[in-house]
Order: structure tokens, then sequence, then C-alpha cells
């Protein structure tokens, strides 16, 4: 055995943790502007990287796809009311689109994610009840949300699960029967509660969802439905459904209670969020993908207008990654992709880029529900999406931005979140596509 | 319609801690009593202070009277009032900026109020507290402690409850009833309903505290109150678990108390001349988060959770002098009898003083009105414990982790940052039926975590109306009213991690939930 | 400065960055499957504002399995599985910790208890009268994957053979289980490094303490990883990279000791600069283009199952990346998250179920994809995946062996 080892052929210091790993196109963040940025390169053959300090927002999200749902009043048409709305929001991400790009992300989206069944199309917004009892304006649903458009009216079975503290038909019922959806059009809803069997008093969505997994449970759970039953031609249910086997769960109940069922998403978490992202993130590997969880990208080198590499943290070290293009899908104010210190100055957080309509610290609006200045905040892009420096040109030529980084828009307000991310990650693709030739 | 009338011995004016212990102290020697507060109680000074039980060391040195008499109630508190108390300790320690030769002035000045003091190495005092700055050159251990506010001020109303008082909240006095010499009661109108309602009181005290110069005016007496502001930021988490303060005179940003979850930094003093207008300013706030450094290196980096600001009721005993600098002004109390300044019978003002006095503020005042009702019975405040903390124990950190972890999973969380189970909440409905979602934050801390209100404002509007007690309507609006009071504490912080969690919280309420177009 | 002042602080600071989003709860393979787990938010940002003083609060944290998801999707930094860790020792100093998981917590006194006998030790193990009996007296569960004892250490092997000299070093560190129970994985090791031209230096070393740490028993295993750090410094290896085969000790060494256990020695801090995941360092060499890559076809289908602690090392997959490249080698990469095991937690009698249950997608997709081997970079996690499935679970480094011609 060796004690001590003679000291001459060590090697260089630097020769390790410098690793020489190159991809055609790094991603950083794993929300859906990223995802769909890096399964459409992925998808084209790709060696697409994607590094994230964590999940992004779609486990938490009701995973609807909103395009644009109040400007400011309620939005029937998204086709029709874009161009006016675009023509007034010239700072809008929408405005770096072509209306073709964004039928075109839609399209491919639905197809993409078929296991889950999505509907909707740009020329009308769904109305969809909110676990408030709201209408909400939104553009895609997914199969198992689908039935709970309410833009005709109708009369619905609002269904509490007794174990379920993050839903509350009763409220729900009250408030939907008392919306307008449309002229002359009505709904009347009901709410029942009912308690599954042998349930303590709190289960976790996590934990609810795979008990509805098991057929003996739902099985049960509609049989309590069906004793409550009336003359509805829905049911509505918080969006707890599976997790894995949501498209089975959701078919058993219709077929069960004989009419269609309908989710009705509620605070995070979010299972259809979740089924989202679980879909995205398996196509994206499926396609040759790299996916890593956990790593922060802590900065980049670029020189001559082009962004060599980016800094990646890993458990001890940090890493040097390297790649032809770069995309920067770190989300907004509200995710971290934008961080605004105590003296009020907001910066990109990863590479420190120029953030715009960052108004004075002092902007806060004292009406909760007004609009935030510091919900627009965030990156000015090129035609190209490409950020641009203070000149307004582009900082680096390989180096693009998506989602809910861009400055300019309201997500929340406008009803327009998933939409921006879904267009621009899709736009920003096809961008470093053509730039690849 | 006739209006309804209450006939009681005395009116209280004023629902904070001084209010509430003179009922308390009332109901305890027979007389029934009525206790008033415009809105909820606790919610003007005693529900808007850094939560410290003093041992008196903040003023051995420039207010020896006040002192100890902070030392001698800090004892009767700690027997009386255990359950709202923890009893965390405190550290005076001198940091790099402050005059190394107060500390000996300080220890001096403990000896002279009777403040049992310990000076520690400063080894011995970073080992205890971490986080403290390790250049600071001596600390001294005193009994400094925590004091919830809200359940000392509903521990003094239960009890009196108890004992047959009434309490109105939401209560505002329209006017004083007079005779030609005396103050016979008050017309009051209900802030909910719009009701008006007489008060018929053989004896009527102004413990308005801050606002007693409004009150006192409807009598036509005047109080030379002066209101002096302070600001207080919350933290996120403890980031000490001792009271820890500036061994120097008494300053801004001097001190760090650990309450409930939170550590809360304070304090300004800036005299001002409403009490309903002390918001605080973003100077204010960035000083005190640098002034937190001098205490525990970091701290401005820590999450903010929320800021707020309370007026002091400061009385200068020397009358007619012009106060510039409040700090300048003594924390003692003191009893205006006005039949004697004003020549206003059955009427009394009770002012100044700070919250570890209360208890002794109540005293004074009772004694005097009660040689006023011709009553013999003595305070008794000093030995009977408040209502839930006869068994004498200190309250804990972790009672409620503790309590959580042996319910679950059978009574659902519904404030999932302080705790607070669906079983908490029902237990406060069925205690009182009339709550805002606001007056139950502070009975239940609902919403006064990291997520103010994100996650648990739609859970129990939600619960309320299912239970019944809110009607479609009141839900919406009570959530809707909810956050955006909670938004007032917090647009001044909107900062790193705070602001990120508003932008989640907006996300909820707008992004998911759609608040702002519920049906009318 | 005050960066540096928190510094000490901040897997406890890191709460701060909560803003309850529910990423972790959503990910936790323990709190999708039973109740008696309320979820790493609830045990970990949330109740640590609740923590503070000399008495422990908790009890459901102890049923985090240290899995270690939560902390690498939390979006906002929270150390999440790093302040459970600390809050499950406080707990268990408190209530007391159970000879079972003393016992459970040093594999190496098994490990050396058991070799002069290892065919009794052996027999007795896999005995189900005495499994039976080690339930109900110990606590292990009976049905859970035990090793077993080889008969020779494998650094009785390591000291007897022949000398392989090479200008380019590395040091090895082979954990306990290559020592005790499975010292072929560790002669493969040194069979590949020395292919590739590496001369392998293996200095003396015994545990590195995770099993303790993650049993909550943090003084000692404070000392165990700050004696193995000056073991594996020995005077003549500064600078060289040091290979760990074991991913759950390889993590160890390049943060859970210095994160989790707050151990501030320095050799450690510099070690854990310089520690490798073997596959890591293999990967690397072949993006240099310095990895022998005369691979002889392996015609057989291979499960590749990534450990969580392999995952939170946050360098991918680099065992898949590689193995890609063995002709005829059908690889099929398991998209699941956790097998449950987590070191010794599924071993415990009232957790073995919970832990069958949190890997059951993943037995369920192996079954599905019927290979003739499992490649995982774990132990405890391969001795659960075979006695869960009844497939064969090597190390990947097995299946690179073959390609290499090894047999």
């Amino acid at each position: 055995m060796w004690s001590t080892y003679p000291n001459d052929q060590v090697l260089p210091a630097k020769f390790w943790g410098c690793s020489g790993m190159r991809h055609d196109v790094v991603v950083i963040g794993a929300g859906l502007a990223g995802l769909t940025a890096g399964i459409r390169l992925a998808q084209e053959g790709l060696d697409v990287a994607m590094f994230a300090t964590g999940h992004g927002a779609l486990p938490l999200a009701p995973a609807v796809v909103d395009v644009l749902g109040y400007a400011p009043d309620r939005v029937e048409s998204p086709r029709v009311a874009l161009p006016s709305f675009v023509a007034q929001h010239p700072e809008h991400p929408y405005a770096c689109l072509s209306m073709g790009v964004l039928a075109a992300s839609l399209d491919w989206f639905k197809e993409l994610v078929t296991p889950l069944g999505y509907t909707g199309s740009l020329e009308r917004n769904l109305l969809l009840p909110t676990a408030l009892g709201g209408l909400r304006p939104t553009l895609l649903a997914p199969e198992t949300m689908a039935a709970g458009d309410l833009g005709g009216g109708g009369e619905v079975l609002i269904v509490g699960i007794a174990s379920y503290r993050d839903f509350y038909p009763k409220l729900v019922a009250q408030n939907l029967t008392a919306s307008a959806p449309a002229d002359g059009r009505r709904i009347v809803a009901r709410a029942v509660e009912v308690a599954l069997a042998g349930d303590p008093r709190d289960l976790r969505p996590q934990l609810l969802s795979r008990r509805l997994e098991e057929p003996a449970v739902r099985s049960d759970l509609a049989r309590s439905i069906r004793a409550e039953l009336g003359s509805e031609a829905a049911v509505g249910i918080p969006a707890v459904l599976g997790l894995e086997r949501s498209h089975e769960v959701w078919t058993d109940l219709q077929r069960w209670l004989e009419r269609p069922v309908f989710e009705i998403p509620t605070i995070p978490p979010s299972l259809p969020g979740q089924r989202l992202q679980s879909l995205l993130t398996q196509l994206f590997r499926s396609f040759g993908g790299r996916l890593q969880i956990g790593n922060t990208v802590l900065g980049g080198q670029g020189a001559n207008g082009v962004l060599e590499s980016v800094t990646v943290a890993q458990a001890s070290r940090e890493i040097s990654v390297s790649a032809g293009h770069f995309l920067l899908a770190t989300g907004g104010v509200g995710t971290g992709g934008i961080v605004v210190d105590r003296k009020g100055i907001p910066r990109e957080a990863v590479l420190g880029l120029p953030v715009t309509l960052a108004g004075s610290p002092s902007e806060v609006n004292p009406e909760y529900f007004g609009p935030q200045p510091v919900d627009r905040i965030g990156l000015a892009v090129d035609e190209r999406l490409r950020p641009l420096g203070d000149d307004l040109g582009h900082l680096f030529s390989n180096l693009h931005a998506a989602g809910a980084t861009l400055a300019g828009a309201e997500p929340w307000k406008e009803k327009s979140g998933h939409g921006i991310s879904l267009a621009t990650g899709f736009a920003a693709a096809a961008a470093i596509l053509e730039e690849r030739g | 319609m006739a209006l309804s009338q209450i006939e009681t011995d005395l009116l209280v004016i004023g629902g904070g801690s001084t209010g509430a212990g003179v009922a308390w102290d009332a109901a305890l020697r027979g007389l029934h009593v009525t206790l008033v507060d415009r809105g909820d109680l606790a919610t003007g000074t005693t529900g808007r202070f850094h939560g410290l039980l003093h041992s008196g060391g903040r003023y051995v040195v420039k207010d020896p009277s006040s002192a100890r008499e902070c030392a001698s109630e800090n004892l009767i508190l700690r027997r009386v009032a255990a359950d709202c108390i923890e009893d965390t300790g405190g550290l005076f320690v001198t940091t790099p900026v402050d005059d190394p030769a107060y500390a000996d002035r300080f220890v001096e000045g403990c000896g002279a109020a009777d403040i049992p003091v310990e000076e520690i190495t400063v080894g011995a005092a970073l080992a205890r507290e971490p986080r403290l700055n390790p250049r600071i050159s001596r600390a001294f251990v005193v009994p400094d402690a925590s004091i919830d506010a809200w359940k000392t001020v509903w521990a003094c109303v239960r009890g009196a409850t108890a004992r047959g008082a009434k309490v109105l909240p939401y209560h505002q006095v329209m006017s004083l009833t007079m005779t030609a010499d005396a103050v016979t009661g008050a017309y009051l109108r209900d802030a909910r309903s719009g009701e008006q309602l007489r008060v018929r009181a053989r004896c009527t005290v102004n413990a308005a505290g801050a606002w007693s110069r409004r009150v006192a005016e409807l009598a036509g007496c005047e109080v030379g109150v002066v209101p002096g502001k302070g600001i207080m930021i919350a933290m996120n988490h403890r980031v000490v678990n001792t009271v820890v303060n500036r061994c120097t005179m008494p300053g801004d940003g001097d001190i760090i108390v650990p309450i409930r979850t939170v550590s809360v930094i304070g304090t300004t003093d800036i005299p001002v001349s409403d009490p309903d207008h002390i918001d605080p300013t973003r100077e204010e706030i960035a000083e005190m988060m640098e002034a937190g450094e001098a205490l525990v290196p970091g701290f401005s980096q820590g999450r903010a959770l929320r800021v707020w600001a309370g007026a002091r009721p400061l009385f200068p005993k020397t009358t007619g002098k012009q106060v510039s600098d409040t700090r300048e002004v003594t924390r003692s109390h003191s009893v205006l009898d006005h039949e004697a300044l004003d020549g206003v019978g059955n009427f009394l003002t009770i002012t100044g003083g700070k919250f570890t006095t209360f208890r002794l503020m109540a005293k004074d005042a009772l004694d005097l009105a009660a040689r006023k009702l011709d009553l013999s019975a003595e305070c008794t405040t000093a030995t009977v414990p408040l209502p839930d903390s006869e068994s004498k124990r200190f309250y804990w950190i972790g009672a409620r982790q503790e309590e959580m972890e042996h319910e679950a999973p059978d009574d659902p969380l519904i404030c999932e940052c302080e705790l607070v189970s669906r079983g908490d909440l029902q237990a406060a409905l069925a205690r009182r039926s009339d709550w805002q979602l606001d007056d139950l934050r502070r009975a239940l801390r609902i919403g006064m975590g990291p997520c103010q209100g994100g996650f648990c404002a739609f859970r129990v509007a939600a619960t309320l109306h299912r239970d019944g007690q809110y009607d479609r309507l009141a839900a919406n609006h009570a959530l809707g009213a909810f956050v955006e009071e909670r938004w007032k504490g917090v647009k001044l912080i909107s900062w790193g991690d705070q602001l990120r969690q508003t932008r989640l919280d907006q996300w909820i309420f707008q992004g998911i939930l759609d608040v702002e177009h519920l049906p009318k | 400065m005050s960066t540096e002042a928190l510094a000490p602080f901040e897997v406890r600071s890191s709460l701060d960055h909560c803003i309850k989003c529910t990423v972790c709860e959503s990910s936790c393979p323990v709190a999708a499957v039973t109740p008696l787990f309320p979820g790493p938010k609830t045990v970990g940002p949330q109740a640590e504002r609740f923590r503070a003083g000399d008495h422990s609060p908790d009890l459901s944290v102890d049923y985090c399995s240290g899995c270690g998801i939560c902390t690498r999707v939390c979006p906002q930094g929270v150390r999440i599985a790093e302040i459970n860790s600390r809050a499950r020792a406080e707990m268990k100093v408190e209530r007391g910790i159970p000879m079972r998981d003393q016992i459970l917590a040093r594999p190496g006194y098994m490990g050396k208890a058991g070799r002069p006998v290892a065919p009794l030790f052996n027999w007795a193990l896999a005995n189900p009268v005495v499994r039976l009996l080690g339930e109900r007296i110990v606590g292990v569960h009976r049905k859970a994957p035990v090793p077993l004892a080889a008969s020779r250490s494998f650094s009785y092997w390591a000291g007897r053979r022949r000398r392989f000299l090479a200008p380019r070093r590395v040091v090895y560190f082979h954990g306990c289980s290559t020592q005790h129970f499975e010292p072929e994985v560790g002669k493969k090791v040194v069979a590949v490094l020395e292919h590739n031209g590496f001369q392998v230096l293996i200095p003396k070393q015994d545990c590195c303490g995770l099993p303790l740490q993650s049993n909550g028993i943090f003084g000692a295993a404070r000392r165990y990883v700050e004696r193995l750090a000056t073991q594996l410094s020995v005077p003549g290896t500064e600078g060289l990279p040091v290979i760990a085969s074991s991913t759950s000790c390889g993590l160890m060494l390049k943060k859970e000791a210095l994160e989790i256990l707050g151990v501030e020695d320095g050799h450690l801090a510099e070690i854990s600069k310089r520690t490798y995941d073997l596959f890591e360092f293999l990967l690397e060499l072949h993006e240099r283009g310095e990895l022998r890559t005369d691979f002889q076809p392996v015609p057989l289908t291979v499960a590749y199952h990534a450990p969580c602690q392999q995952q939170n090392q946050l360098i991918g997959k680099p065992a898949l990346d590689l193995l890609r490249l063995v002709p005829a080698l059908r690889l099929v990469e398991m998209d699941r998250l956790c097998c449950g095991i987590a070191g010794t937690y599924g071993t415990k009698r009232e957790k073995y179920d919970i832990a069958m249950r949190v890997g059951e997608p993943l037995f369920a997709d192996i079954k599905t994809a019927s290979p003739d081997l499992v490649a995982c970079d774990s132990e405890t996690c391969r001795w659960q995946i075979a006695k869960a499935t009844g497939v064969t679970a090597v190390h990947p480094l097995e299946v690179l062996y073959r390609a290499y011609g090894g047999s």
C-alpha cells in the first residue's frame, strides 16, 4: 500500500474542471418558452442542452394556453383583437411576431401534445370557470377542461372533494350562476361536496390525484356524484384527476356520469400543469435534448458580438459550456429571470443584460389590482428576438430570448402568459434554425 | 326607531393595550365596563409595535424612572401573561459604531433601576446568537422578552367579557354626552352597520393613546399628546432568538426583536401631527435596513416581509414646550383628571406610557376612577393571571409546528406560513361571528407569513362562505380587501424575494383566479 | 462584507427565498405516496421558521428520505433538503437514535464483521427467519435489500497487486460498498482507468460518514469525513483528481459534508473541488479525445437509471452519454426520479413500504423494458432495483468494462 507519492508528475492544475462540452444550442430555463424552443430545435436534429436552476412555472400553472383575454375589455376573438392590440402596444412581445407565427406555434403545440388533447383556436376564446367561479377567457385547453367552456351558458354541477382544501364548490357555483357569459346566455350551477371513503380530512393534490388513478376510488367518486346529479348537462370538478393516467380517470368519469366532465384549475400546485410539464420534458428528451435541472447558469463569456460560452454551476465546481446559439428563457421578475435589488434597480439575472420599461423604483401602484409597472420590465429584443443593448443594437448575434423575460406584457392582466411563452419560444427556435441555414 | 342604549359603570374609549388593560382591571374590581374602539381591537399603536417586553435596560441612562417601571412591570407580566410572552432574554451589545463609554453607564443604570444585568464574554454572546456581529466589544444579558400584543389584548378582553364587560370593536365615538360639568356617556356609530347607539356611563376613560387629543376635544378638554412615529420592519425569519439591543443611547434601528416567526427591527422616532398619516418612507426603510448591519452582519440581505409605522402617544410633562425631538420626551405615563384640569367631571385621560407598562397605566387610571365612583376594591391585575396564562408557561415558538405534527393530516392547514389550521379557524368563528378577514389575521396570524395571504386568503374567504359567515359578494369582496390591505405593508419593500412573492401572489389572484372579473 | 458574513448561515437563510410555490411538493417522490410525509416545503422552509432553541418541534421530517430532489428542482435556490437534514438530526438527537440506525449508519462494521464468516453471514442474511427476527428486534425490514459480505476486501486485493506506473495519476475513492461488499466493481474501475493509461492511487480510506449523516448522527459523521479528507490528502497526491465510483459518497465529498454538516476542514474544501464522479471523469476524457474507444460490441439491452445522488452532483447523465458509444448495446433511459431506497431509508421497517411505492413507477418501467441488465451508479439503488425487479443490477462501469473486452 502507498503512503506517499513522488510529486513530479502532477497534472496541470487547470487540466480538470474545464470541460470541453459544446452544443449546437444551450437553452437557459426549462419553462414553457425554453421547452418549446428546445423541442423545436431538437426535432430538427440539433444538439440542445437545457440548464435551469429549477423547474419553471409549468407545474404551478393551470396548463391552459392564454393568448389574449383582456384588452382591457374581455376579448371574444384574439384573431380579431390582436392587430389593434399590437398597434397600441408596440413594445409588447407580440409586436415582434406575425399572426402567422403565432397561429403556427399554436397548431404545432396542439399536435405536439396530442396525448393531452388540447382544443381551441384563435377565432374564439373559451370561457373556463376559475376556482372562484369567475369566467376566464383562454385560448387552448386540455381535453379534461374543455367542456368547462361556458361561453354559451348552461347548467352544470360543481363537485368538491371534502379532503381537498383548495376547492370550494359552493362559492364557485354561486359566482358562476351570477355570471353573464354572453348576451342572453345564463349559467345555472349547483354545488355538491362529496367525500372519498377512507380519506383523511386533508389530502394533498399529489396524493389525491394518485388515489383517483385507482379504478375503485374513482368509481366510488362517480357513484357519490351520480347520487347528487340532476338535470345538469356537465360536471365540473377540481383539477386533480390523476397525473399519468388522467385520460383514463377523466374518460371513466364521463362514461359513468354519462355527460361531459371538466376540471377546474385552482391555486398551485397544478396537476394539469404537471402533466404538461412531464409530457414536454419527455418529448424534449425523446428528441435527444439534454435537460439538466438544478444547474444555475452563473454568467457568460463573449467577444466581438458573439456569446461563446456560459458558466454553469455544479455541486462543487463551475464548468464552461459553449454553443453556437443560446436562448435565454429564464422568466421574468416572478420566476427570477429578472431580479430587483433593494434600491429598486432591476437587472437580468444570468448575463446582466440591460432591461427596459424599468421606471423609477418609487413607481409602485398603491392599488394592488392596478397595473404594476414592475410587471412590464424585461428585455427589449429585435425582430429575431435578440436582446438589445442600450444603443438598440443586438448585444450578441447568437443570443435570443423568449417568454416572460421579454419586456412589455402584463400577462396576468391580459391573460397572455403561456401564449407569449409558446409563440416567442417557437419564433426564437425558428430564428436560430434560420441562422444556422 | 329608538336608539339602543347601554348602561355601564365605566366607558373606556380605545381598544389598545391601555383600554383593554383598563377593562380587565375594572372588571376584576367588579365594575361593569364598556370598551369601544373605532376599529378592531389593538389596531392602533398596540398592533404596530415591535413586540418588545422591556427589561427597562433601554432607558436606564436616559429615563431612569421609566426604566424602573419597566423592570417591575416586566416581572409582573411574566407572572400574569406568560402565555403571551416568549422568554427570549435580551442582549445589549457594544458594536464598533457605539460609544464604548456608554456600557459602564448602562451597567450603573441597571443597578440603580433594579434590573438584573450580567456581562458575558463576546464568545458567549456569539455562541448564543451566532449571527451577531463578531466585532462587538462587550455584551450584557438582561431580562428582555417578546410579547404578542394582540394575544395580550384579547386575553384582557376575554377576561373582562367573562366578568360581564361589553366590548364593541368597530364603534366610533361620535360625541360625548355631557351635563354642565361632567361627561355622562357617548353616542357611538357602528362602522359596519351604520347604526347609532348610546352609552350612559358613570365614568369615562379616554384611553385613545396617540388619538386621545381628539377624544378629549369632544369634551372640550385639551390633551397635549404628541404622536411619535416609529417605523418597523419585520424580517422573514428569526435572525436572532434573543432580543438584541445596541448598547448606546436610544436611537434609530438599534434593536431587533424576535417575535413569533419573524424578527422586527425598530425603530425611528419622529413627531407627527396626525397619527393616522404615518406612512414609512423609502429613506427611512433604507436607513433601517442598513442599521441592522451593525447588530447582524448580512441583515440587509435578508428578506423584509413587511414594513409599518406606529404612533407613540408621547406626553411631555412640561407643558407648553415645543417638542422637536420626541426621543427627549419621557416614556412614563400620566393620568389626567379633567375635573381638576378642565372642570369636566367623570372624565379621565390616560396617556403616555408604553406597552410594557400598560397594566400599571390601567391601574393608575382605575385607582383614580375608583375614587370618583366611591369604589373600594383594590387592583388585582398584578396577581390574577390572564386567561390562558394560568399555567404560567411561556409561549414557545415551536408550539404550532409541534401541534401541527400531531394534527396532520386530519386538520388541513389553511395558512401554511403561520400554521393555522381549519380547526383553528373554526374555533375562532365559534368565539365571534363578525370577523373581518383582517381581524382573523390579528387573532390567528393568518396571512402574516412570507406569502402575505397569497395562498391562504382564498382558502379563508371561501371557507367563511362555505360555513355561512359570508354571502357570495362578501366573500369576493373580503378576498380583494384582504390582499389590498396586505399590499400596504409590502409595496414599499418590494425588492428581491418579497417582490418575487408579490408577483406569484398576483399571478394567483389575477392569472389563475381572475379575481378582478368576478360577477358583481 | 455581508455576503461573506452570511456564508455560514446560508442553508437556514435560504428559506428566505421560498415563495411557497409548491414546485418541491409536486416533485417529492415520498409525499406523492404517503400522507405521513407532508412534503419538503412543509417540513423545510416552512417549519424552519418555527425552529429555535433546544427543543425540536418536529416529527414528520423523519419521513424525508433525503433524496435531495426538492433542492434540485427549487427554482428559487432554497436548500430544502439540507434544511430538512439538519432538522432531522436535531430531532433525532433529542428523541434518541435507535440502535438500528446506529448499525445501518456504519456499513463498515457490518462488512468487517461479516467478512471472516462471509458464507455463514450471507446465509443468515438470506434466511427468512433471521430476517424476521431482524425486523422484530432491530427494525430492519425483513424484505429490505441488504448487501452480502465479500470474503476479501477491496483493499486486500489492491494492496497485493502489481503496481501499474504511469505519468498520469488519479486517486481512487472507492467507498465502503466496494471495500466490503462489491470489490469486483473496484477492480474493474482500476482496470478501466489503467486501460486508459492512468496510474490509480488507492490510499487507505474509511467511511465518508454519509450513512451517519443521513441517519442524523452528525457528530460522528463530521469526524468520519474529516478523517477521510486527511486520508485522501496523502502527500504526493496534491492536485490529483479524486475519482469516486459511489455517487452518494462522491456527493458527500463534493457538497453534502460542507453544506449539511457545515464541516470547515481545509482538506475537505480543497478535495471537494477535485472530486469526480467516475463517469463524469471518463466523459470529460472523452470530450478531450483522450478516452480509448476501442469498444467491442456488447449485444445487451441495458436499462439505465440515474440515481438521485448522482443527479444531485448536477453533472447530467455522463454514464448514459458514454455507454451510447458502445456498439450493439441497446440502452434504455429510465426517466424516473427515485428508486425509493435513499441509502438506508428503505431498509427500515416503518419505511420499507413507502420506499417500494416510491420506486414502483421505476420498477414498472424496468419490467416493461425487460432488459438483460439494469445499470445504476449507486450501490444501494442497485440492491433495491435488483430485489424489486429480479433483474441483475450493475454499476454502468461493468458494462464499459465489458466493452473494453473484460469479462
